[in-house]
């Protein structure tokens, strides 16, 4: 019949039989645990430290005006600054050269229209001047010319 | 240093880390043990106490000092252990008992044990406790910690406490009777 183990007739030890850690590693522990503390990142961000304090109820709250905030800000700016000035159709058509111009119209299948010059100087009225070099007589004679139903955009 | 002079230089920022390092070397074994018992492996050992007083150093200025320091730094390390062990059994998909075999099967190969048969089959038989019950155990037995102090590191009654431990011994003593050949 086996013996009962009772552990109080066992010789108590501190703690049970494990290799022990490296040597030096006591020694090296502080410095390992120091290096990670946060500290640097919390001295240098002192101006959000209150942030802490608060509840972490309160810290949402704050954080959700923030986006929305971010959010509001970006609509409005992008809403009052217009991306492009609106001088930029014609000035960056100036900015092409006139055969670039020329060969884009004739290769890439885009058909200018009588009817998209009419639209074009209606809402531009100074656009053809750098480029339509015609006298006023010639362009009235030519749009006497042209038949009625294009003539209506004039 | 004593530890509230270790606690009045920690809220002072030009003392702060110095007396923090004073902690750190003051309970850095007892820490280190009390996480090894629990986890065996030195490597995961030493992750764990470097976490522990990463976190003693992100609470400490709210400590109330209603408890002993080194009583609410066990609290803290305890805490760590046991979300370790458990977050390792979620990870692996590992049942109670496999976690526990785990550990023992890291005793068995620990050269300090070879040769003691009768330890071996001690640390098995601890090893197979659930986490708590082995926490208990270690605090009780190894630490010879008061049951008061117990109470305070675990968060359970003094009651409990008692009980528990007295079903671990039990259990302990079943197993190694049971794996000991005469």
């Amino acid at each position: 019949m086996k013996t009962a183990f009772k552990l109080d007739a066992h010789p108590r030890r501190p703690r049970p039989l494990l290799s022990e850690p490296p040597a030096g590693y006591f020694d090296k522990l502080p410095t390992q645990i120091m290096a990670r503390l946060p500290q640097a990142e919390a001295s240098a961000t002192p101006g959000w430290r209150w942030l802490s304090f608060l509840t972490p109820a309160l810290r949402t709250g704050i954080a959700s005006v923030a986006v929305l905030g971010g959010f509001a800000a970006s609509f409005y700016m992008s809403g009052s600054a217009p991306l492009v000035p609106r001088s930029a159709p014609t000035a960056a058509l100036d900015a092409v050269p006139r055969t670039e111009l020329v060969g884009y119209l004739l290769t890439s299948g885009a058909r200018v229209e009588n009817s998209d010059l009419a639209v074009l100087t209606a809402a531009h009225p100074g656009i053809a001047k750098g480029f339509l070099h015609v006298s006023e007589d010639e362009v009235n004679d030519a749009l006497d010319a042209q038949p009625s139903e294009d003539a209506t955009y004039l | 240093m004593e530890d509230h002079e270790i606690l009045t230089k920690f809220q002072d920022p030009a003392s702060r880390n110095l007396a923090f390092n004073q902690l750190v070397r003051k309970y850095q074994s007892k820490v280190y043990w009390h996480v090894r018992k629990m986890v065996v492996d030195h490597d995961d050992a030493d992750d764990l106490t470097q976490d522990v007083f990463v976190k003693v150093w992100k609470h400490l200025e709210n400590f109330r000092q209603d408890s002993q320091l080194f009583t609410w730094i066990y609290r803290i390390a305890t805490n760590e252990c046991l979300n370790f062990l458990s977050s390792k059994r979620r990870k692996f998909l590992l049942p109670l008992n496999d976690v526990g075999a785990e550990l023992a099967a890291k005793i068995e190969a620990d050269p300090a044990i070879a040769g003691d048969a009768i330890e071996l089959k001690l640390q098995q038989a601890i090893l197979r406790l659930p986490d708590k019950q082995r926490l208990v155990f270690n605090l009780r037995y190894y630490d010879e910690m008061p049951y008061e102090q117990m109470a305070e590191v675990t968060g359970t009654s003094v009651g409990a406490l008692k009980a528990s431990y007295h079903h671990a011994v039990k259990k302990v003593e079943e197993y190694v009777t049971r794996h000991t050949e005469e």
